[in-house]
């Protein structure tokens, strides 16, 4: 129990005092049991006021304080710096609100106001004879990053978070690095290749000798917390002799005649059992695909000094301070006849037709036949008002504008016919949109109630859309190739990772942040982070960016070594405690875990650096051993018990309220005395409505209304009621 | 259901020029034209159906000739798409979408055809006067002949036919079925619009002195032509007569020159894009003026006899002009302008009340 309390309650420069008597508080307060000092300050956060707090402390030896003002969110922390100045623990001091929390609400009733607030202080006054000096948690950081995911923002982060002299563990699922913009033959606005900026990467991630990059990765376990993840990864074999010279593997992989579909390439072209992504992917090893390679032993056998079968999956444990995610997004696979997809043989989707695009260099060749015309169904798998896919996927209109815009840079004539909902070209990207527009590409608006239809009409693709830019009319294109313009979607293994970590996944499937404006890369799971396109749909800049910005926070947190952690988390009297797991069930964080004491008994650990101290463990404590520092029961009971005290002060007979309400009756009765007279003669003992006052006194009718309002304001006239066409109010005279 | 033809524009812009390609169907244009109503919207549904390629709604469209291209439109539009410059392009496509012969359209789409037609009528005019062994009274009386036989020909065989062309296209083929009466009643419709170009007065920019000197040419040509045809000007005594043809030919003269140079100081939309249907109009007209006061001139002063080659000039311009440009050029949109509002005219009077 404090017994030395110091209790300051501010005016706020009238701001409070205006309203709640202070003074009479202030007195009031000397009397109460264990408060040493009780004053009213004009402004208890000024210089002046804050130095007066210091010499109190000191002089009448306080053990606690309470300052009485406006919101903790403004000057929590600067009455703490005061108590810790005086050499008070900071955590023996109460921010009680009695400025946004009573006398702005109440301005109305001072009188009750200032009853409210005696109250708010005494609960302040008992809760902090209650209050503990805690210390902060301080929790020891590993200087080492894991980013899950190598493409652009990845190794970009990768690079960021090494030169601050971090450890990276960089960790890729595919074989090779770079993600979807290696299927990019040119990106916009800048117009290079993805390929070209991932090489630039991987070179610079190379002169680093702090970051580590596992290929053929995948995250496996996850234990720990904030400054000591322990993860595990499973590094997937590559089948490669790794002391086999480049030239003999070079020949095995150009003697291979085993091919299988090729994911790289969208499923366009095959690709060989032995193979990279594409000819300069890195890492520069090739993977052996054994499963390909399962019916051909004599290959196998030829090439024994290059394929190593024998080679196993690989488990590495791992240590990190922090993660950083950047997994990035899946493409929106249409389903199965959505605008004929799979059914009708010249309809594909925008990544696809990049990849063709980037294999045909001379003429657009699909399905044996040069196309000539284009037409581009935009919002496919976005933006559905019925679907899965509410949101819009952002980076597709420019994307497939500026594929347009290729198209007829790279193949000359080619006609493009954009089918449209709205065109989301924000930004610089919207002279991409006015430079189509011009080539002369053919634009139609459609909406989701109406969509376009693909059918095949002879050896033709009809496809019809009713143009809303032309009155809804129905048009009717003929074109060699459509193209179903599909957007993001979160990856099929976001659940995977989101399990591991804890992540929240949003109603779009997509990573959450905590807040997307004040924390947009940070995650509730304290040391964990997110960037990239594993948060929603971005381009490669806004990627970057978030990404980035993701690096930057973990280096701040990891620079130090260590990391100081708010005293408020749940700790369990182990005498109580059962461990019957109640409270580890409910923990949002996982921070409670099965411990033994070493009396031997087991009973419920909270680790320090995960609990946030939501609180949601201590009511479902059957036995009542989990509690919140800061927020134990003695404290809570005790400040509503100092709630509870019946104040004494008079709310004084025909309070101030109802003599202002008089005073303003009097004031306007005397400027507006014959209006309001007429007014008032015209109601008479009857009840009439605005347009029936205004007919009687020939006035106009705002006047009218404005002065019936005011006289309803002030209790002169109340309403009666609604006339017969519910149109007006009746008033009467009150 | 309408097939869209992105080749349409290529073919169109041989007509004239225009960006429309830029627009992205704000409706600026529409919005800021003070011709265009509610039941009668446009310049951007022309751009729409140009950009789309829909020839069979533009070919039965009567919107082009509700403009009078002031030129607000193309400078509100966001996109500098042009649009007042497209509804002019539209007028030339249209007319030549009336004429039967397809003249007019080879007119339009090619210079060298047209110099080489001006180059034929000169040559047909020498030679004529060659075979009169240039004899003035000779030639001056089949001149006048050839005047009255151009005009009823070309109006026989050239623009009745376009008209109930056009008529087909606007009225028949959109379904319209007007009752003879309507036809009657909205006459009046056709002969204010034809001789005072009243709509144009509605025009955002108020340019009342284009209007009035537009209107003081179109009498001035009607004038002179009834003085030179039917009141035989060139072989009249009557003081009235003389003095009136000259008071006309100067008139057109004065106007046409202002004109011509407003088409090189390209001081105003509408004439900032002159194709060469229009320097042909608009110069020949000024030639016509200036050549037949010549001609008069030179008959009061006794000198034509001794100097054919005025006369010679006068008709070969006269020639050129009843033969090439008055039913296949620009002289058209004095019927096709008016018939225009005449039939929109008759299309609203078909509206439910």
């Amino acid at each position: 129990m404090r017994q030395r309390i110091g209790v300051y309650i501010c005016h706020c420069g009238g701001n409070i005092s205006d309203y709640v008597d202070v003074e009479e508080l202030s007195n009031m307060f000397h009397k109460e049991d264990g408060v040493v000092v009780s004053k009213d300050v004009m402004f208890a956060c000024a210089d002046s006021n804050q130095k007066a707090m210091v010499k109190d402390i000191q002089q009448y030896n306080l053990d606690a304080i309470v300052v009485a003002s406006c919101s903790p969110k403004l000057h929590l922390h600067t009455f703490r710096a005061v108590a810790a100045r005086a050499g008070l623990n900071p955590n023996n001091y109460v921010q009680v609100n009695i400025r946004e929390q009573c006398s702005w609400p109440h301005s109305d009733r001072p009188r009750e106001a200032t009853v409210k607030a005696a109250g708010l202080i005494r609960a302040g006054i008992n809760r902090v004879a209650y209050s503990e000096a805690l210390d902060s948690i301080e929790i020891e950081v590993k200087k080492a990053v894991m980013v899950i995911g190598a493409g652009v923002s990845g190794m970009k982060a990768a690079i960021d978070l090494a030169r601050s002299g971090n450890e990276v563990y960089l960790v890729e699922k595919d074989y090779f690095v770079g993600g979807h913009i290696t299927q990019q033959e040119k990106l916009f606005m800048t117009g290079q290749s993805g390929k070209e900026i991932v090489k630039k990467l991987y070179e610079e991630m190379k002169t680093y000798k702090n970051i580590t990059v596992f290929t053929g990765a995948t995250v496996e376990k996850v234990t720990g917390s904030l400054g000591s993840f322990n993860i595990e990864i499973k590094v997937k074999p590559r089948h490669i002799n790794g002391k086999i010279d480049k030239q003999t593997v070079k020949r095995a992989m150009d003697d291979c005649q085993v091919t299988v579909k090729d994911a790289f390439n969208e499923g366009l072209t095959t690709r060989k059992a032995i193979y990279k992504n594409y000819p300069e992917a890195l890492p520069d090893v090739p993977v052996v695909d054994l499963e390909a390679l399962r019916d051909h032993p004599d290959f196998l056998e030829k090439y024994k000094a290059v394929i190593n079968p024998n080679e196993q999956e690989e488990t590495i444990a791992l240590l990190a301070g922090s993660v950083l995610v950047t997994t990035g997004f899946d493409n929106y696979e249409p389903k199965e006849g959505e605008f004929g997809y799979k059914h009708i043989p010249n309809v594909i989707t925008l990544p696809q037709l990049n990849r063709l695009m980037e294999l045909s260099p001379e003429k657009l060749i699909y399905n044996g036949k040069e196309i000539k015309s284009v037409a581009f169904i935009y919002c496919v798998g976005s933006r559905q008002k019925k679907g899965e896919n509410k949101y819009c996927s952002r980076h597709c209109c420019t994307s497939t504008i500026y594929t347009a815009l290729q198209l007829k840079e790279k193949y000359g004539k080619i006609q493009n016919y954009h089918l449209y909902r709205d065109i989301r070209t924000y930004g610089k990207q919207e002279i991409l949109y006015e430079r189509a527009s011009k080539q002369g590409d053919l634009f139609f608006k459609y909406e989701e109630k109406e969509m376009p239809t693909v059918e095949m009409s002879g050896n033709a693709i009809s496809l019809k859309v009713k143009d809303y830019l032309t009155g809804k009319k129905e048009m009717e294109i003929t074109p060699d190739l459509v193209v179903l313009v599909t957007g993001m979607v979160a990856r099929a293994d976001a659940p995977h990772i989101s399990g591991l970590f804890k992540i929240p996944i949003g109603n779009d499937k997509f990573f959450n942040e905590i807040h997307p404006k004040l924390k947009p890369v940070e995650t509730v799971i304290k040391g964990v982070y997110i960037g990239g396109t594993c948060q929603g749909p971005k381009n490669v800049s806004e990627s970057v960016q978030s990404s980035l910005a993701g690096a930057s926070k973990i280096t701040a947190l990891l620079k130090s070594g260590t990391v100081m952690g708010d005293p408020v988390v749940a700790r369990v009297d182990a005498d109580a405690c059962t461990w019957c797991g109640k409270c580890a069930e409910v923990c949002d964080y996982t921070a409670i875990r099965e411990t033994v004491t070493e009396a031997g008994k087991q009973i419920a650990g909270v680790n320090k650096g995960v609990c946030t101290g939501c609180g949601i463990c201590a009511p479902v404590c059957p036995v009542n051993a989990i509690e919140v520092a800061k927020y134990t029961d003695h404290e809570i009971e005790a400040m509503i018990d100092g709630f509870a005290v019946k104040v004494d002060i008079r709310t004084e007979e025909g309070s101030a309220v109802t003599e202002e309400k008089e005073e303003f009756v009097a004031a306007h009765m005397k400027e507006y005395p014959q209006i309001w007279k007429d007014i008032l003669a015209t109601i008479g003992t009857e009840q009439k409505t605005i347009p029936e006052v205004v007919d009687a006194l020939n006035m106009d009718p705002e006047m009218v209304t404005w002065h019936l309002m005011t006289m309803n304001k002030y209790g002169v006239v109340s309403p009666a009621g609604t006339n017969e066409k519910e149109a007006y109010y009746y008033y009467k005279f009150k | 259901m309408a097939k869209v033809n992105p080749e349409f524009a290529t073919e169109l812009t041989k007509y004239g020029v225009g960006d429309f390609n830029a627009c992205f169907n704000c409706g600026n244009c529409t919005a800021t034209c003070a011709l265009s109503t509610n039941d009668s919207s446009f310049p951007r549904e022309m751009i729409r159906y140009t950009t789309l390629g829909l020839e069979d709604e533009l070919r039965s469209s009567l919107k082009p000739w509700e403009c009078y291209y002031c030129g607000e439109c193309s400078q509100e539009c966001p996109r500098q798409a042009n649009p007042g410059e497209l509804m002019m392009t539209l007028r030339r496509w249209l007319t030549a979408q009336y004429d039967w012969t397809g003249l007019s359209g080879l007119l339009y789409r090619s210079l060298m055809f047209t110099i080489a037609a001006l180059l034929l009528v000169a040559a047909g005019v020498f030679l004529f006067a060659r075979s009169t062994g240039f004899d003035a009274e000779t030639m001056l009386h089949t001149g006048h002949r050839f005047e009255m036989l151009a005009i009823g020909a070309v109006f026989v065989a050239i623009f009745i036919p376009n008209l109930l062309r056009m008529w087909y296209f606007t009225i028949v083929k959109n379904g319209v079925k007007a009752p003879l009466k309507h036809y009657f009643t909205a006459l009046s419709e056709l002969f204010v619009h034809m001789f005072t170009q009243k709509r144009a007065k509605d025009c955002d920019n108020k340019d009342n002195f284009r209007w009035l000197e537009h209107f003081v040419l179109v009498l001035s040509y009607l004038s002179l032509l009834f003085t030179t045809v039917f009141l035989n000007w060139f072989g009249t005594g009557s003081l009235f007569i003389i003095v009136l043809g000259y008071v006309e030919s100067f008139l057109i003269f004065v106007v046409t020159t202002h004109f011509v140079s407003d088409r090189i100081k390209k001081n105003k939309a509408l004439n900032t894009f002159s194709q060469p249907s229009d320097w042909l109009f608009v110069i020949w007209l000024l030639l016509m003026g200036l050549t037949a006061f010549a001609v008069r001139l030179f008959i009061d002063l006794q000198l034509l006899e001794n100097n054919l080659w005025m006369y010679i000039i006068h008709l070969t311009v006269l020639a050129q002009w009843a033969l090439i440009i008055v039913p296949f050029g620009k002289w058209t949109h004095f019927l096709y302008r008016s018939f225009g509002l005449y039939f929109a005219k008759i299309k609203s009077m078909q509206k439910p009340a």
